[in-house]
């Protein structure tokens, strides 16, 4: 047992870090793509506050 | 307590405080529509949502609970963690339930009910969704708060005197509530990709630092002599079994109706790209529970009996506060600021959004709010949801295991909620009265066993039955509810119509 909690903890750590990079990346982009489609839809009114 | 939290830390949680809430902010100008504040116009695409639903589902009480649960169980603390990870995948590779849910284009849980079991349960629904949630976030606050004080060095025997514990969950709370209230989902989103990069980062250089400082020995060296074989396989513990399937029920649970959870799925731009978002997330929820599970083992090597005090649920951050160096510290604490917020931020928006959708649906029926109304009583929603969280977390006396009052809370509504969703997408005899019963039934066994737990005269015999038998008994005796209510009336207006 001991030794598949290791092979978790290992694999936790390494999916982990790969995964903060590759969505922190294609993340950034999809806000900027969201925020875009928002902004020319027809149905917005802008908030003038 | 000593500490290393100084200057340059508190300078380091500054900054990323003001920068967090500048984000959340510029993106008010984009709300416009309820649709826009509660599911941010449906265009959240894959890579936010994942994001976005990471750092959800990872606040200050997740650390402190999972660092709870593996201090007090070793490894097999972790397990709720993989069942929810078995969950998430199967129902994102199948699309159980949540294909026919997101295929329905409602916003909540409770308006899909509506098109099938009628305005009623669409409300009941509502209010045992919210009953639940807001009893299961009301620690929320408070567990951010002592962790916060803990961390940085206060000592929790002055937190009473000093009220230093209130004035950090209102500073907390308006933080929160400032882009909460004005953004609504977009800014969540928003602030939720900045707190999911910065919560992951710090997260993991303190995990590799404990390994590297600790070792992978001790740790096991440590669950071995404090726990024994139990340590490692949950079976094996006191009460093991009822453990694992109270848990994999309410994982089961969880990934179908949670209504935070649920959300990512409902503001997704389509169904397929929901089911993309629950699969890639899916080992996420492994690694919420081993990494801070990992701090609270690493506690239990490092600190005494003495340090560690009554409270368990204070030995993690007591211990992070004397092992990482200034600096690290600071980050630490900004990541766990940030996960934090966007836990509270979501949530507070999450049951709000019930509060706006489903029971007040009634009210909005014969009127039409314009969507500038709408959202200004969203707003008003989230600012009450945030005053609640101050009283109710100063206010109520937790008793036993955080996991164990978060597990039975939930279950008030998720042992009905995902009862009525399996029946409404898959049975087609399911009906009104199945619905109201299994939500009665599926209530009043965990708020009866809170009860039972707070009474003295009954405190004892609920200890003794144990959060697992009830939580366990209330997925049961609701699917059972939904069943007989359901046949009941098919057959009694059966009878009715042949004679």
């Amino acid at each position: 047992m001991t030794t598949f909690w290791l092979l978790v903890t290992i694999f936790c750590i390494a999916w982990y870090s790969t995964m903060t990079l590759y969505v922190g990346v294609r993340g950034f982009f999809d806000i900027q793509k969201m925020l875009r489609a928002l902004k020319t839809s027809d149905e917005i009114p802008m908030n003038k506050e | 307590m000593m500490t290393h939290f100084g200057f340059i830390d508190a300078g380091i949680v500054g900054l990323y405080l003001l920068l967090t809430i500048v984000a959340g902010l510029a993106v008010r100008k984009y709300v416009g529509k309820v649709e826009h504040y509660l599911v941010a116009g449906r265009e959240m695409n894959l890579y936010l949502g994942i994001a976005s639903l990471a750092a959800t589902e990872f606040g200050i009480v997740t650390c402190m609970y999972t660092a709870q649960n593996c201090f007090k169980m070793g490894f097999s603390g972790v397990v709720p963690g993989i069942l929810q990870t078995v969950a998430m995948l199967i129902v994102g590779i199948t699309g159980f339930c949540i294909k026919p849910l997101r295929d329905a284009g409602v916003m909540t849980i409770p308006e899909l009910f509506e098109k099938r079991f009628g305005q009623t349960v669409r409300w009941l629904s509502g209010v045992v969704i919210v009953l639940g949630g807001l009893l299961n976030m009301g620690v929320f606050l408070r567990t951010g708060g002592e962790f916060l004080l803990l961390s940085t060095g206060f000592n929790p025997e002055q937190f009473v005197q000093s009220h230093q514990l209130e004035i950090i969950m209102s500073i907390l709370l308006v933080t929160v509530a400032v882009y909460t209230v004005l953004g609504g989902m977009l800014s969540v989103l928003v602030t939720d990709f900045l707190q999911f990069i910065v919560m992951s980062i710090s997260m993991l250089v303190v995990t590799v630092l404990i390994l590297a400082k600790i070792g992978w020995s001790p740790l096991v060296e440590t669950v071995q002599k404090h726990h024994g074989a139990a340590g490692f396989n949950p079976f094996l513990m006191d009460r093991g079994y009822e453990f694992v399937l109270f848990n994999l029920c309410l994982q089961f649970a969880v990934v179908l109706t949670w209504q935070a959870v649920i959300q990512r799925v409902l503001s997704a731009k389509s169904t397929k790209i929901g089911r993309q978002v629950y699969i890639h997330t899916s080992f996420f929820f492994t690694a919420r529970f081993l990494i801070p599970g990992l701090w609270g083992i690493a506690a239990l090597a490092v600190l005494t009996p003495e340090q560690i005090g009554g409270n368990t649920l204070y030995a993690m951050p007591k211990f992070l506060a004397t092992f990482l160096p200034t600096g690290l510290i600071g980050i630490l604490i900004a990541g766990m600021l940030a996960a934090d917020m966007s836990t509270d931020s979501a949530y507070m928006l999450t049951w709000g959004g019930v509060i706006y959708n489903d029971i007040l649906a009634p009210f909005r029926k014969n009127r039409q709010w314009s969507e500038k109304r709408g959202v200004l009583i969203n707003r008003f929603i989230v600012g009450c949801i945030g005053l609640f969280l101050l009283f109710y977390g100063l206010w109520y006396p937790l008793k036993g295991n955080l996991w164990d009052y978060l597990g039975v809370t939930g279950t008030i509504y998720l042992s009905s909620m995902s009862v009525l969703l399996i029946a409404c997408c898959y049975w087609k005899d399911a009906n009104n009265w199945g619905a109201i019963s299994a939500i009665f039934f599926g209530a009043f066994f965990p708020i009866g066993f809170l009860v039972l737990e707070q009474l003295p005269a009954t405190a004892e015999w609920a200890k003794g039955i144990g959060p697992y038998k009830s939580g366990i008994a209330s997925y049961v005796v609701a699917g059972l509810a939904m069943i007989i209510g359901s046949l009941l009336k098919k057959y009694l207006i059966l009878n009715k119509q042949t004679a």
